[in-house]
C-alpha cells in the first residue's frame, strides 16, 4: 500500500513541485496550505508521515510539532522545511520532537531520500 | 477622551513592562529600557496636563470659545504626537533587540504583549498625527496629474487579495465617462479609498463588495467624480449613524474590541474630502450592509496624452528645498536615523539610511545619488573605509560626489585625513537643521558647477550598470524531472506569488505594517530561490532585516521599488527562458 504524506506548505510553487515529485516517488500526497487546514485534518486521520513548512499562516511547523507530540500524543515522523532565517527555530524544534528538517532552497531529490529514510526507521 | 485613551494605552504598557523581568538583561540595557520609557511617559503627561491649564487662560471672550478649544487641541495632538513618536520608536525598537536575546517561554509572551501594545499605541499616534495635521489645515495637498483608472485598478486588485479567504465577491465599475489621467492628489484620494474598502472588508463576512466610480459632472476645467463603497457587511445602526465620522468614535463600544482600531479613521476620510471640497455620505441597515457615497472634484488633465507617468511635484513649492534630490546617510545610531531621517523628508528629497558599508556602496552604485552625509565612527566598516571605497570607484559619477562628514567630535589629526580622502565638508554633532541644510546645498551646487565644466569630458550614462542577471532554469527543469509542463506550472505560480506578493507588500507598507512586510518578503524568497533570482532574494534580505531592525519605513519603501524595478528587468528573461528550453 502507498505511504501517505501529509504535505504542509504555503507556497503554492514550492507545494506543487514537492507534491508532483513526492507522487512520482510512490506516494500518496495529502497537501494542505496553512496550519489550520493541518490541524483539521490531524484530528481525522494520522499520515505515515508529515513534511510542513516552518513559516505558515495560523499555525507555525514548531507549533505543529508541540501538537502532535503532547496533544495527540504520536510520534508520525515529521520533516520540517527551513530556510536561513529560522534555523534556531529549528534547534527548538528538535527539542519538541522533530525527526529531521532540509532547508530551503528545497532539493524534491533530497526530500525523497530523508522521507524514505524516516519511514525505513519507522518500520 | 484621546488623551484618556493614550493614557490607557499607555498604561497597558507599563503594566507589561512591570511584569517582565529585567534579570536577563545588562544593567545598561534596563536602564536604556527604562529611561525612554520614563523620558517619553513624562513628555506624555507634561504636555497634556500643561496645556491644559493653559488653555483656561488663552479663551478670548470675542471669540467663539469652541474654535479655540478646536484649534488648540489640533496644535497639542500635533506636538504631542510628534514627541511621542521619537522615544516611542525607541522602546520599539529595544523590545525588537530583547526579543532577539534568549527569553523563557514566559517572558517570550510579556515581551510580545509589549510590542503589541507599542505598537498599537504607534498605530494611534500616526492616526492622531494625520488627523491633526488636517483638522489644522497644515496638509497640502499635491496637484499632479495621474493615472485615475490605473489608481482604482490598483486598489480594487489590492482589495481583491485581502478577500482571498472570505467568501465576498468584488466588483469594480467605472464608468465610461470617468476620464483617465485626472490632476489632484492621487495618495490622499488613494488613503481615502483604501479606509473606506478596508472598513467594507473589515466587516464584510460573506456576500459582496460593490465599487462604483461615475462622472457626476463636468466643465471646462473641473470634473466632480463620484465614488459609491456598498456592502453587506454588519451595518450601522441607525442612532449611531451620525456619529461615525466623529472623531475617536465607533459605533459601538464592543467594535473596538471586536475589529480594532483606533476610531479616527473615518474622521481623517471625512477631513481629507472636505478639504478638497467634496462630500461624504452614508447610508446603512443594520444586517443588510453599509454604502458610503462621496464626490470630490478634480481638476481636468490638459491632454490625456503624457499622463501616464507621475508628473513631478514642483520643487517651487517652499519648504521642498531638496525635492528631487537622493541622499544616503551612513549612520548607526537608531535615534540619529530617526532624525536625520524626517529632516530630509520634511526637506522633501529621498532619503536611504544605512549603517551597513557594503550595502550602501551597492546603492551608490545602482542609483544616482546627490550627496552622501557620513558619520564617521561605526561598526564595521567606518566612514574613513566608505569614503575611500568611493573616492576609490571606478566610475566618475560616484567617485565625484560629494561627501558630508557627520561627527560628534574632530580632532586636528581627522581634518587632515578629511583633505587626504576627499571629504567634502563636515558638519559637528549636534547640529542645527538650517546648518545641515546649507551645507547639503552647498555641496549640490559646487557637484553641479563642476559637472557643466567637465561636461566635454563626462563619460555617457551607462544604462547597463545594473547587474544582469543570468538565468537559467535548467536545474529547476532538472528537480521536475525534465517535464516542461510542469515547469511551466511552476513559472505561472511563481509570477501569481510575485503578483501577490507585490499587492500585499504595498499594503503592508502603506499601513506602516513591518510584520506584515516581514512575513511577505520572508515568504517570497522561497520561489525566487527555486529559481536562482539572487538579486531579488538579496532586496528580500533586506527588507526582512529593516522589518526586524531599525523599521525605518522610508528604507523599506526605496527597497521594494528597488524590486520592482529589478522585477521588470527579469521577468522578461523568464519567457526567453523558458522559450530556449522548450526550443531544446
Amino acid at each position: 500500500m502507498k505511504k501517505q504524506i501529509l504535505l504542509a506548505e504555503d507556497d503554492a510553487m514550492l507545494a506543487s513541485l514537492l507534491n508532483y515529485r513526492l507522487e512520482k516517488g510512490g506516494y500518496e500526497v495529502v497537501l494542505k496550505n496553512d496550519g489550520k487546514e493541518v490541524k483539521e485534518w490531524l484530528n481525522q486521520s494520522l499520515p505515515d508521515i508529515i513534511v510542513s513548512d516552518i513559516m505558515m499562516p495560523y499555525f507555525s511547523g514548531i507549533e505543529l510539532v508541540d501538537y502532535i507530540r503532547n496533544d495527540l500524543k504520536s510520534t508520525v515522523p515529521i520533516i520540517l522545511i527551513s530556510s536561513a532565517s529560522n534555523e534556531e527555530n529549528v534547534l527548538s524544534a528538535f527539542e519538541m520532537g522533530a525527526n529531521d528538517f532540509i532547508s530551503k532552497p528545497v532539493s524534491p531529490s533530497e526530500l525523497l531520500v530523508r522521507v524514505s529514510r524516516e519511514i525505513s526507521r519507522v518500520n | 477622551m484621546n488623551t484618556r485613551k493614550l493614557l490607557t494605552q499607555l498604561s497597558e504598557i507599563e503594566d507589561g513592562l512591570d511584569q517582565f523581568s529585567f534579570a536577563e538583561l545588562s544593567a545598561s540595557e534596563a536602564s536604556d529600557l527604562k529611561k525612554s520609557f520614563e523620558t517619553f511617559k513624562n513628555g506624555l503627561e507634561n504636555k497634556v496636563f500643561g496645556e491644559n491649564k493653559t488653555e483656561t487662560v488663552i479663551v478670548d471672550p470675542n471669540k467663539p470659545p469652541k474654535k479655540v478649544k478646536a484649534a488648540t487641541e489640533s496644535s497639542l495632538i500635533a506636538n504631542v504626537s510628534h514627541e511621542i513618536r521619537t522615544p516611542l520608536n525607541g522602546i520599539v525598537g529595544f523590545i525588537d533587540l530583547l526579543k532577539e536575546t534568549k527569553l523563557t517561554k514566559k517572558q517570550q509572551e510579556l515581551i510580545n504583549a509589549l510590542g503589541l501594545a507599542s505598537n498599537n499605541l504607534l498605530t494611534i499616534i500616526n492616526e492622531l498625527l494625520d488627523y491633526s495635521k488636517l483638522s489644522a489645515g497644515k496638509e497640502n495637498f499635491a496637484s499632479i496629474e495621474f493615472n485615475l483608472k490605473n489608481l482604482l485598478n490598483e486598489l480594487s486588485y489590492l482589495s481583491q487579495t485581502l478577500i482571498v479567504n472570505k467568501k465576498i465577491k468584488f466588483n469594480l465599475d467605472i464608468d465610461r465617462n470617468v476620464p483617465e489621467v485626472i490632476i489632484g492628489d492621487p495618495s490622499k484620494l488613494s488613503q481615502v479609498l483604501l479606509n473606506l474598502l478596508g472598513n467594507a472588508i473589515k466587516f464584510v463576512e460573506k456576500g459582496a463588495i460593490d465599487f462604483n466610480i461615475c462622472l457626476i459632472s463636468s466643465n471646462e476645467h473641473e470634473i466632480r467624480l463620484g465614488f459609491e463603497i456598498s456592502d453587506t457587511g454588519i451595518g450601522i445602526a441607525k442612532e449611531n449613524l451620525k456619529k461615525i465620522f466623529e472623531s475617536y468614535q465607533q459605533a459601538e463600544l464592543d467594535t473596538h474590541q471586536k475589529y480594532g482600531g483606533s476610531g479616527l479613521g473615518l474622521s481623517i476620510v471625512k477631513e481629507i474630502v472636505e478639504q478638497h471640497k467634496g462630500t461624504i455620505a452614508v447610508s446603512s441597515l443594520v444586517g443588510v450592509g453599509t454604502t458610503f457615497k462621496m464626490e470630490i472634484p478634480y481638476q481636468k488633465a490638459a491632454q490625456k496624452s503624457v499622463g501616464l507617468k507621475k508628473s513631478k511635484e514642483s520643487s517651487l513649492k517652499s519648504g521642498k528645498p531638496l525635492e528631487g534630490m537622493t541622499i544616503i546617510v551612513f549612520e548607526d545610531n537608531l535615534l540619529n536615523q530617526k532624525l536625520i531621517t524626517s529632516r530630509l523628508e520634511n526637506w522633501g528629497c529621498k532619503t536611504v539610511v544605512t549603517d551597513n558599508g557594503l550595502y550602501g556602496l551597492k546603492i551608490l552604485n545602482n542609483h544616482k545619488v546627490d550627496v552622501v552625509l557620513m558619520d564617521l565612527r561605526m561598526p564595521g566598516m567606518s566612514g574613513f573605509d566608505i569614503t575611500k571605497a568611493i573616492r576609490n570607484n571606478t566610475k566618475k559619477d560616484i567617485k565625484n560626489i560629494p561627501i558630508i562628514a557627520l561627527s560628534a567630535d574632530f580632532s586636528k589629526s581627522d581634518k587632515e585625513q578629511f583633505e587626504l580622502l576627499g571629504i567634502n565638508d563636515f558638519i559637528l554633532k549636534p547640529f542645527r537643521p538650517d546648518n545641515l541644510l546649507e551645507k547639503i546645498i552647498n555641496s549640490k551646487n559646487k557637484k553641479m558647477t563642476e559637472r557643466e565644466t567637465k561636461i566635454e569630458i563626462m563619460e555617457p550614462m551607462n544604462k547597463t550598470d545594473l547587474p544582469t542577471q543570468e538565468l537559467n532554469l535548467d536545474a529547476v527543469l532538472e528537480d521536475c524531472m525534465g517535464q516542461i509542463t510542469l515547469l511551466n506550472e511552476l513559472v505561472v505560480l511563481f509570477k501569481r506569488n510575485i503578483i501577490e506578493f507585490i499587492g500585499k507588500t504595498k499594503i503592508h507598507l502603506l499601513n506602516d505594517d513591518f510584520d506584515g512586510v516581514g512575513f511577505t518578503s520572508h515568504k517570497i524568497k522561497s520561489g525566487l530561490r527555486m529559481l536562482k533570482l539572487n538579486g531579488l532574494v538579496e532586496i528580500c534580505d533586506q527588507m526582512s532585516l529593516v522589518c526586524k531592525s531599525n523599521r525605518d519605513i522610508k528604507h523599506l519603501n526605496f527597497l521594494y521599488e528597488e524590486f520592482l524595478k529589478e522585477y521588470e528587468h527579469i521577468e522578461p528573461l523568464i519567457e526567453l527562458e523558458i522559450e530556449r528550453i522548450k526550443s531544446k
